[in-house]
């Protein structure tokens, strides 16, 4: 999953996006205005925006319009100063997902993110089954037949994603862009390396999970 | 609890002017009626007395006995038939009365007035008496002989005239009540009308809230001379009341933006660190860091603090002893604190002296008010331009100016740079600015010594904030 934090709080900018990276191994950018911000949500897919509503440049409920306005349907999290109920009530007509005032409780902040990109997603609980694997988001732990598959990171963050999406074609660009932040170097044939790993460890040679679909990426279904 | 209602009251004076008009006139008409009802009847009595004078006359056998017709008496005024009338005869004596003519009526003296009034059992007579009336011979009508003259009174009871009068004040007393009644309702009608406009401008007025501050003075009322002041003061009043509602929101917005932000970097910096095992080193550097973030805190609060402190001062509720304190050497001590700052910043620094002026204040106070400003004008001065402090003489006051060349306060922004927590960043964000207490502080505190502080600006010219403190000889 990757995730934009615009906030011009370098500091709390900074522990956003460490908690993100540390508790959900997502990948994260940083914008410290709000210009910068609308111009990476529309030049990147990201799978969430954390927003901050006083922003230099654009502030947050402008930027949020505009986001929504280019037909962006991103989930977005508003952090605001403020909370009286008309603010929030305009922020959320506005297209805002959710809110958290300020200060926040950096555990409710994650819980929240997870829950809005799992319903992003179309998932309504945070374990995603495709026929017998069980792929828990909270614990990011993950089950086949009921046994546990130990995974790296990256790998787990690779199956997440096709977790999400099960039986649509991701593109490997698709899962680069939603795996690593701007301060990564995207390589896709590192990518083959955590597939073919993740391949190995799921097992069931029989009623492999992962199919690749040639020239157009990698599909997560049961069976063939 | 309603006071006197303005409605009762316009109706309780046109009331009691229109009342008290009908008293006057009711009076009026009864004494003028009443004087014409007697100037009648003294006529009638007149004619009265003159018909029983004719009725003497000279018996025709020629003696000297003088007769009295009586026969030919002229009808009573009174229905009732009680006239009374007296002929006393050229030696005085009576030479004809009426039988009930009262004996102590004595109407003859010269002394007594051709009409008046006499009393008999309660009831009131009027009079006539008329006196030297010659006798008049029966076929010619001329007066016989120029000294046998008679005194003749005539008398009627007034009884006829006040029963008159009482008809007719009636009459005009209950013609009054109409047009007291039917000016009442008029006057209730109308000032029911002329104050519609006031209701309308209340009903208007009324629907004002810090919600919805929209006032527009209804059309009936507008075109009311006497409430155009009325309308005036409340258009002044509603602007002024939601500059204080609107300066109170942004103040609220601001602190509650500038307080809790430092607040939510630590408390996201602590959780981070116990959110999961961490190595010793971690820990330390993110102690560390928790230390930095507390020093935002610590500065805003002792800004907060000063600024509290320069209220109580200002408000007279501090005692403090204060010493002359010599403006150069405050203003040089401030230059050279900043002098390094303003140099990697690429601004020149300067400051103009004028003699050694001195003022009533606390060192650290004035330090603050110059590094303040310093503070401002070099953050806001583009690299290569300079900020200049010079201290001037003006009759009993003290000048300092501090000078930039920057990009200069937009006309709009400029009234509000000394409110609380004001930033002409909406952002508010920290790589542009403080937390908009400095320049209040400045302001506070200048105003604590009794001075003033004030600010013009030129949009890429540069901005001049002049601090007058009252100077002190010696």
């Amino acid at each position: 999953m990757r995730i934009l934090v615009v906030e011009d709080e370098r500091r709390l900018a900074q522990n956003i996006s460490r908690a993100l990276r540390e508790d959900c191994s997502y990948a994260v950018d940083v914008a410290s205005n709000g210009a910068d911000g609308l111009f990476l949500a529309g030049s990147s897919e990201y799978d969430l925006i954390v927003l901050d509503l006083m922003l230099p440049k654009i502030d947050g409920a402008t930027l949020l319009r505009r986001h929504r306005q280019s037909g962006k349907r991103t989930p977005v999290l508003v952090l605001t100063a403020r909370d009286e109920k008309e603010s929030v009530v305009a922020l959320l007509n506005a297209g805002a997902d959710d809110y958290l005032t300020k200060p926040f409780d950096l555990g409710e902040l994650l819980a929240r993110v997870k829950a809005l990109i799992r319903r992003g997603k179309g998932h309504a609980t945070p374990v995603l089954k495709v026929g017998d694997l069980e792929v828990n988001t909270i614990e990011k732990s993950v089950r086949r037949g009921g046994a546990r598959v130990e995974l790296s990171p990256m790998e787990y963050r690779v199956l997440e994603y096709l977790a999400h999406r099960p039986r649509a074609v991701v593109s490997k660009s698709e899962l680069l862009e939603h795996l690593y932040d701007f301060n990564w170097e995207k390589f896709s044939n590192v990518l083959e390396v955590y597939v073919s790993g993740l391949r190995k460890k799921l097992g069931h040679e029989a009623h492999p999970l992962i199919h690749t679909v040639r020239g157009q990426g990698y599909v997560l279904r049961d069976g063939v | 609890m309603r006071g006197p209602s303005l409605q009762r009251r316009l109706m309780a004076v046109v009331l009691l002017s229109v009342t008290a008009l009908t008293a006057g006139l009711l009076l009026a008409g009864r004494f003028y009626i009443h004087r014409q009802l007697l100037r009648g009847l003294d006529d009638s009595l007149e004619g009265r007395a003159m018909s029983v004078a004719a009725l003497v006359r000279y018996p025709e056998d020629g003696s000297t006995d003088l007769v009295f017709e009586r026969g030919l008496l002229p009808a009573s005024l009174d229905p009732r038939g009680r006239d009374k009338y007296q002929v006393i005869g050229p030696n005085g004596q009576v030479l004809e009365q009426s039988k009930d003519w009262p004996k102590d009526w004595n109407f003859a003296t010269s002394s007594s007035r051709r009409s008046q009034y006499a009393w008999l059992e309660n009831e009131q007579y009027r009079t006539a008496c008329l006196r030297n009336v010659p006798i008049l011979d029966e076929e010619t009508g001329i007066p016989v002989s120029a000294k046998q003259l008679l005194t003749v009174s005539y008398a009627t009871s007034t009884e006829g005239i006040g029963r008159q009068l009482t008809t007719l004040t009636a009459e005009i007393a209950a013609s009054g009540l109409v047009l007291l009644i039917m000016s009442g309702l008029i006057v209730l009608l109308g000032i029911r009308h002329s104050l519609r406009p006031l209701r309308d401008l209340a009903e208007q007025a009324g629907a004002v809230s810090p919600r919805n501050w929209s006032f527009a003075a209804p059309e009936s009322a507008r075109s009311v001379a006497e409430l155009q002041p009325l309308i005036a003061s409340i258009d002044t009043m509603l602007g002024g009341l939601q500059r204080a509602f609107d300066q109170q929101r942004d103040f609220l917005a601001s602190a509650a933006h500038e307080l809790k932000t430092p607040v939510a970097i630590q408390k996201s910096s602590l959780q981070l660190l116990i959110h999961k095992p961490r190595t010793a080193d971690e820990y330390r550097s993110g102690l560390r860091q928790c230390l930095t973030d507390t020093e935002r805190l610590e500065d805003l609060l002792q800004r907060l603090l000063r600024l509290a402190r320069a209220d109580q001062w200002a408000q007279g509720a501090a005692n403090r002893d204060l010493t002359p304190q010599l403006l150069s050497a405050s203003c040089e001590a401030s230059v050279a604190r900043f002098r390094d700052w303003a140099t990697t910043r690429g601004v020149a620094l300067n400051l103009v002296t004028n003699g050694d002026l001195r003022v009533l204040a606390d060192a650290d106070d004035l330090e603050l008010i110059w590094g303040n400003l310093l503070e401002n004008a070099i953050r806001y001065s583009p690299s290569g331009k300079s900020v200049t402090v010079t201290i001037a003489h003006e009759s009993q006051a003290a000048l300092v100016s501090v000078a930039d060349e920057g990009c200069g306060i937009g006309a709009e922004e400029l009234p509000r740079i000394f409110e609380r927590f004001y930033r002409g960043d909406p952002s508010r964000s920290r790589e542009t600015g403080g937390v908009g207490l400095g320049l209040a502080i400045v302001k506070t505190l200048v105003e604590a010594y009794g001075g003033s502080t004030t600010v013009s600006s030129e949009p890429d010219v540069g901005t001049t904030f002049v601090v007058r403190l009252p100077a002190i000889s010696g």
